[in-house]
């Protein structure tokens, strides 16, 4: 058991699905080798199949309390990673070609359907939803590892990896209900979000959320009564985990999107919510449409001129509001050479020195 | 099982050496490792339902020189499966136990380690581990281990090759006494991994010639 649990909210309402959360993730922890279609972090449109694919079917987590049955995802169902031809379509003069991939044409990636959603119009809807790794309370993975390589640490409540005992066996994968787990075939091990922990650790944000332009994510302790993670889980009660009903007491949670209202066939509002409360219920459980309510209040309230709590804490107008303990500046981090750190690059004009190894970015 | 003597353990080592033809070959009946043993519920959850472990039966002999023992092992599998990027290699394993009298299912316990000699389809050699029980494994003594492996007319055959000599984390195989091995077999087509294996029901004895 951990002594705290660090945790994560987002706010669904804010989140543009621009990837730069993706992307400070990507270039934090997974640009090595085997890592090519690794994505820690994810932004999805949701309905919409998500990654891996169809990752909600895929089973695992408990129910009852009994440990369920679950696929392993393929790297095929996250999808392989390729580069784009950048130096033709961009660099090579010929005005005429396009930006595509080299090679093999991919069959599948992260965020795919982007956009798709669902409904017709004009009263087709979609969001976007970020996820990563849930650190949960109850992690499947950590009960499923038979060698004990997988832990939550005391201090904070993140789930690792030992890659010291991983032997690449996967029944973490199957376990993991998010199917958020997954496989380095150089390393042989099984890989995933660690919450940046080199950067908590001294205090920093994580990198998906100090990234973040529409300061969609909150940090902090679930302990602290005077952060953000508290008073929207506990207090205010308008941030939920995704799936509850897998039973691993997930610790990101999502504050769920309102709706535009839907139109009738003349084009004129109807009142009601574009997003069917029966889909959000799905993903966030019962207690979704009582969230939905004390948000609209709170919007109300904002409106009418009254006070709202709530809506400060959302809106979060100073910057280092969002992150509970974790204010430093990534630039005040203490590095740690590990032997997977590349060689500093020397970045012009000596403003400061980037790495490309784990945890190496500025951001 | 009998260790016969030889003069030249490097005559054995190839699968099809002529010599292996005059030695006694022992059956060794195989079933699957209980889902009740599995070490968790999530993996007795994903298999309790799903056939594992289905091979019936090894042929199993060994020889000796009295500094290096070899185990030749021969079964049924249907196609050679290496694991490629994704997936999970054919694999065997013979086991010894170092010290006392360990449960061979559970992999030993916490006084009584087991030590294992385990090959991989993918791999090209073999390795010692200890365990203490299940889960526990890690990278024993050496032994000097080594491997040679073929698969052809649907059947794999392997000559696992060890020095007699243990040392603390390896059993140590003493000319003229008895001993017991115990024997894995991974389907790697299954998806067969870890505990999720075909085993010998129990150990087996192990004669070694003096």
């Amino acid at each position: 058991m951990s002594n705290r649990q660090v945790a994560m909210v987002i706010d669904l309402n804010k989140c543009i699905g621009c990837q730069t959360c993706t992307v400070a993730c990507k270039t934090s922890w997974t640009s090595g080798e085997g890592q090519e279609g690794m994505w820690w972090n994810q932004v999805n449109t949701a309905p919409g199949h998500g990654t891996p694919k169809d990752w909600e079917k895929m089973g695992g987590g408990f129910k009852g309390g009994e440990p369920q049955k679950g696929v392993r995802p393929a790297q095929g169902d996250f999808g392989e990673g390729f580069e784009l031809n950048y130096k033709e379509a961009l660099f090579s003069g010929a005005g005429n070609e396009a930006l595509k991939p080299i090679g093999e044409e991919p069959q599948w990636g992260t965020n795919w359907d982007e956009d798709v959603g669902a409904g017709d119009y004009p009263n087709s809807y979609f969001f976007y939803i970020p996820r990563i790794c849930n650190h949960c309370t109850k992690p499947a993975c950590m009960e499923a590892c038979p060698r004990g390589a997988i832990s939550k640490r005391e201090e904070d409540g993140i789930v690792v990896i030992d890659e010291n005992h991983c032997r690449g066996l996967r029944f973490c994968q199957s376990a993991c209900p998010y199917k958020e787990i997954y496989y380095n075939h150089v390393t042989g091990h099984a890989q995933k979000c660690v919450f940046c922990l080199p950067r908590i650790e001294q205090g920093v944000a994580t990198a998906c959320s100090r990234q973040c332009p529409g300061r969609v994510r909150f940090l902090g302790f679930l302990e602290d009564e005077d952060g953000p993670i508290h008073k929207l889980v506990n207090v205010h009660k308008v941030a939920l985990g995704l799936h509850p009903e897998y039973e691993t007491e997930p610790n990101v949670f999502y504050i769920p999107p309102l709706s535009p209202e839907k139109f009738d066939d003349d084009g004129n509002p109807t009142g009601e919510d574009r997003i069917p409360l029966a889909y959000l219920e799905s993903l966030f459980g019962p207690e979704v449409g009582p969230a939905l309510e004390r948000i609209k209040q709170g919007r109300a309230d904002k409106q009418a001129g009254r006070p709202s709590d709530l809506m400060d804490t959302l809106i979060s107008k100073n910057f280092l509001d969002l992150f509970g303990p974790f204010t430093n500046h990534p630039r005040e981090i203490e590095r740690i050479a590990t032997e997977l750190e590349r060689e500093p690059v020397i970045v012009p004009p000596s403003i400061e020195i980037a790495y490309r190894g784990p945890g190496g970015s500025s951001q | 099982m009998q260790s016969v003597k030889i003069t030249a353990i490097a005559d054995y080592a190839a699968t099809t050496a002529a010599g292996w033809k005059q030695v006694p070959a022992e059956t060794v009946e195989m079933m699957p490792a209980p889902v009740e043993m599995q070490p968790n519920g999530f993996i007795q959850a994903n298999w309790r339902d799903r056939p594992y472990g289905q091979l019936a039966s090894l042929e199993a002999q060994s020889v000796h020189d009295g500094t290096t023992i070899a185990v030749r092992l021969r079964w049924a599998s249907e196609k050679p499966e290496t694991g490629g990027r994704e997936g999970f290699p054919d694999g065997a394993a013979i086991a010894f136990p170092v010290t006392g009298d360990p449960v061979l299912w559970s992999m030993g316990n916490e006084d009584e380690p087991v030590q294992f000699i385990q090959w991989q389809a993918m791999k090209n050699k073999i390795r010692s581990v200890v365990a203490w029980g299940i889960g526990s494994s890690v990278p024993g003594t050496p032994v000097s281990e080594s491997v040679t492996a073929g698969w052809s007319q649907g059947h794999w055959t392997i000559v696992m090759l060890r020095t007699l000599a243990g040392g603390p984390e390896a059993a140590t195989l003493q000319p003229g006494t008895n001993t017991r091995i115990g024997y894995a077999v991974w389907n790697g087509s299954n998806e067969e991994r870890a505990g999720v294996k075909a085993v010998s029901a129990d150990w087996s004895p192990l004669n070694i010639d003096a």
